[in-house]
């Protein structure tokens, strides 16, 4: 989300006071200042977002206003965070990262604890589990990586990091990819559509041959198309009760249309069919795909069904070379994933741990968890005061 | 040297049992990882097992397929050796923990008091030709033996898939289209191998005073049962009429059958075990 208080802010205007010499801060420690989708609801988010674009201007008067030394600027649809390494005590530095953050955005409305702010080593900590996607929505996921290294990349090519958080965020990028190799952390699909496609991938050599049949064209139907359609299936067919529908479908997809009443004859090429119809009772029963799976040449068939009522004979899975899925199916594999992902963040925080100690060169204990900590003057702190 | 080769096989053999026994530990885990603890057990073993065979064979001067113990030590030579190629691909490293119970079985089958005899050339016959006529069909075998086992992965990943067992998504195995036409491709080579080591051993006859006696000779007449077999699977599964689960389960009961009668008809054979 963008962040256009940014552009109307006076406070990013006129940049009075001359840069301070890194080498005299070789010393400071790494703090984090910031908001998440845990800590505040999007409508506060996106106040305090910053347009890529505005991004610098941002770093440049962190630092001429001798806040930070270094700082990244990371600001995403579900956090905006400040990382500087300062020179001024943390407790002073968090302060002026507050007011920096409420006058940037000049938000005027009381803040409770919708800010965390940590320092080391619970903010090494903290940059490594974002790095891995351990403080994401989606637990596990990557993107957030790529956000980061963006950020990072940003700050870099304008000159506002330094041996501090060139150092932190190269081990961060470093983290994610050992977890990434050495856990199960980002293994397997938590969507339904991702999970048709995973099921597929386990049943076909290869999508790129492969034929699709969309039977009703629901939401669910079209993101699983859409999913299969990005990991290389040759064709879709798209029929719909609306044939205007199934055409329009079709045409954003790059397939194309039948009439509701003839897929029973694209049955004989398709090898996936998501059936998601509205139809009372079931379209597809088993002496109807028994005679077409002779047409086939016993080809693997893939059958999802996601319709509510199911639109598919649950029976049709006892023959040979059909597979039948249904919603209940997809979602639970997809929560299989999950309780997979979730098994797997003990190891990714060790792993974290360990790393923060050896970038840190002491064998003291780091927390047990890498979680936020907010500050009590967080509580009732007013950007008016 | 009281360390013979068959003490090399026989060490060979408690290896290949560890692996069989680590193997339960992986298809419990539902192979979800690489495994490079049974594929280094396995290289272990074979190291041990190379020795045992190329000791055999220095000291016959030949292939070392002359008598059942051999040809079994063969088979299961050619297995492991395949298995090794395509265990340095990670993703399929674990295709140990499949073969390894079934090849420890067989070890233990070859260590039976009875099968080592004394080999005894039949006179006549050339040694390089009835060497290559051995080796082909024990290579067949090995091929057959390969394609039960990919058969077996076949079964495995289908049965996870048609019960909707998150096991399926899980472990590493490859897609069961690919499993089923890697089945189809090994029984092929086999078939290809069978009928080649067959034809040499049709022209060795010719070597024979009065080959045409030896017409009914059971172990001829099974081979020919086991190559009209195979080829009956390969064109059927050219042909679409078997696929899927029960083309798997034939490959299985094929080489099941091969395993459970080779031995018998070898001692039935009074051209083979002279």
């Amino acid at each position: 989300m963008p962040g256009p208080r940014l552009a109307a802010n006076p406070a990013l205007h006129g940049f009075a006071w001359p840069l301070a010499p890194r080498a005299l801060h070789m010393k400071m420690p790494l703090i984090v200042i910031g908001l998440n989708h845990r800590s505040s609801p999007v409508a506060m988010r996106e106040r305090f977002a910053f347009a890529e674009t505005r991004i610098p201007e941002a770093l440049q008067l962190l630092r001429q206003q001798r806040i930070a030394e270094e700082a990244v600027i990371l600001s995403t649809c579900n956090r905006v965070e400040i990382y500087a390494a300062t020179s001024l005590e943390p407790s002073a530095a968090f302060a002026e990262l507050k007011e920096f953050l409420v006058t940037c955005h000049n938000y005027r409305e009381p803040l409770a604890d919708e800010l965390y702010v940590l320092t080391e080593p619970q903010s090494l900590e903290h940059l490594f589990r974002v790095a891995c996607g351990l403080d994401s929505m989606v637990l596990g996921e990557t993107e957030i990586l790529g956000q980061l290294k963006r950020a990072y990349e940003l700050a870099l090519a304008h000159r506002h990091t330094g041996g501090k958080l060139n150092k932190a965020f190269q081990r961060a990028f470093n983290v994610a990819k050992h977890v990434r190799t050495e856990t199960s952390i980002q293994r397997g699909s938590i969507s339904v559509g991702s999970v048709a496609v995973e099921l597929a991938e386990k049943i076909f050599s290869s999508l790129n041959d492969r034929d699709v049949l969309v039977i009703g064209a629901g939401d669910t139907s079209e993101k699983t198309a859409r999913a299969l359609l990005s990991r290389g299936a040759r064709s879709i067919i798209v029929a719909n009760r609306s044939y205007d529908r199934a055409v329009a479908l079709a045409k954003d997809l790059g397939g194309r249309a039948v009439r509701f009443d003839e897929w029973y004859g694209e049955f004989e090429t398709v090898d996936i069919a998501i059936s998601s119809t509205s139809a009372p009772h079931y379209v597809l029963n088993r002496e109807k795909l028994d005679s077409l799976m002779k047409l086939r040449g016993n080809r693997p068939l893939l059958l999802i069904d996601i319709a509510v009522p199911r639109d598919i004979d649950p029976e049709v899975n006892r023959m040979p070379n059909v597979y039948l899925y249904n919603i209940d199916d997809l979602q639970t594999i997809a929560d299989g994933y999950l309780k997979q992902r979730k098994e797997e963040v003990a190891r990714c925080e060790e792993i974290i741990r360990e790393k923060v100690k050896a970038l840190l060169g002491h064998a003291g204990p780091a927390s047990s968890r890498g979680d936020v900590i907010r500050d009590a003057w967080c509580a009732n702190a007013n950007p008016d005061q | 040297m009281w360390f013979t080769d068959r003490h090399f096989f026989l060490l060979a053999v408690i290896v290949y049992g560890f692996s069989a026994a680590y193997s339960v530990f992986l298809w419990r885990k539902g192979f979800r990882k690489d495994d490079h603890v049974n594929y280094l057990l396995l290289l272990f073993a074979f190291g041990l097992h190379t020795t045992a065979m190329l000791r055999r064979g220095f000291s016959l001067g030949r292939c070392p397929v002359t008598n059942l113990y051999e040809a079994t030590t063969f088979v299961l030579w050619t297995i492991m050796a395949v298995y090794l190629v395509a265990g340095l691909w990670p993703r399929l490293r674990f295709l140990g923990a499949f073969a390894s119970p079934g090849l420890f079985a067989i070890g233990i089958f070859a260590l039976m008091p009875g099968l080592d005899t004394p080999h005894s050339d039949r006179p006549g016959l050339p040694v390089p030709l009835t060497s290559l006529h051995a080796a082909l069909i024990l290579l067949a075998y090995g091929a057959f033996g390969l394609g039960s086992v990919a058969a077996l992965m076949y079964l495995t990943q289908e049965h996870n898939l048609k019960f909707h067992k998150l096991q399926a998504f899980f472990s590493l195995m490859p897609p069961i289209q690919r499993l089923e036409a890697t089945v189809g491709r090994l029984l092929l080579s086999g078939l290809i191998l069978l009928t080649v080591g067959l034809a040499f051993g049709a022209y060795d006859l010719t070597h024979l005073d009065n080959p045409h006696s030896y017409r009914g000779d059971p172990k001829i007449v099974w081979s020919l049962g086991v190559w009209i077999l195979y080829l009956a699977l390969v064109i059927l599964r050219r042909s679409a009429a078997l696929a899927g689960r029960r083309f798997a389960l034939c490959a299985m009961g094929s080489f099941a059958m091969v395993l459970l009668t080779f031995w018998f008809v070898n001692l039935l054979s009074p051209l083979h075990n002279p």
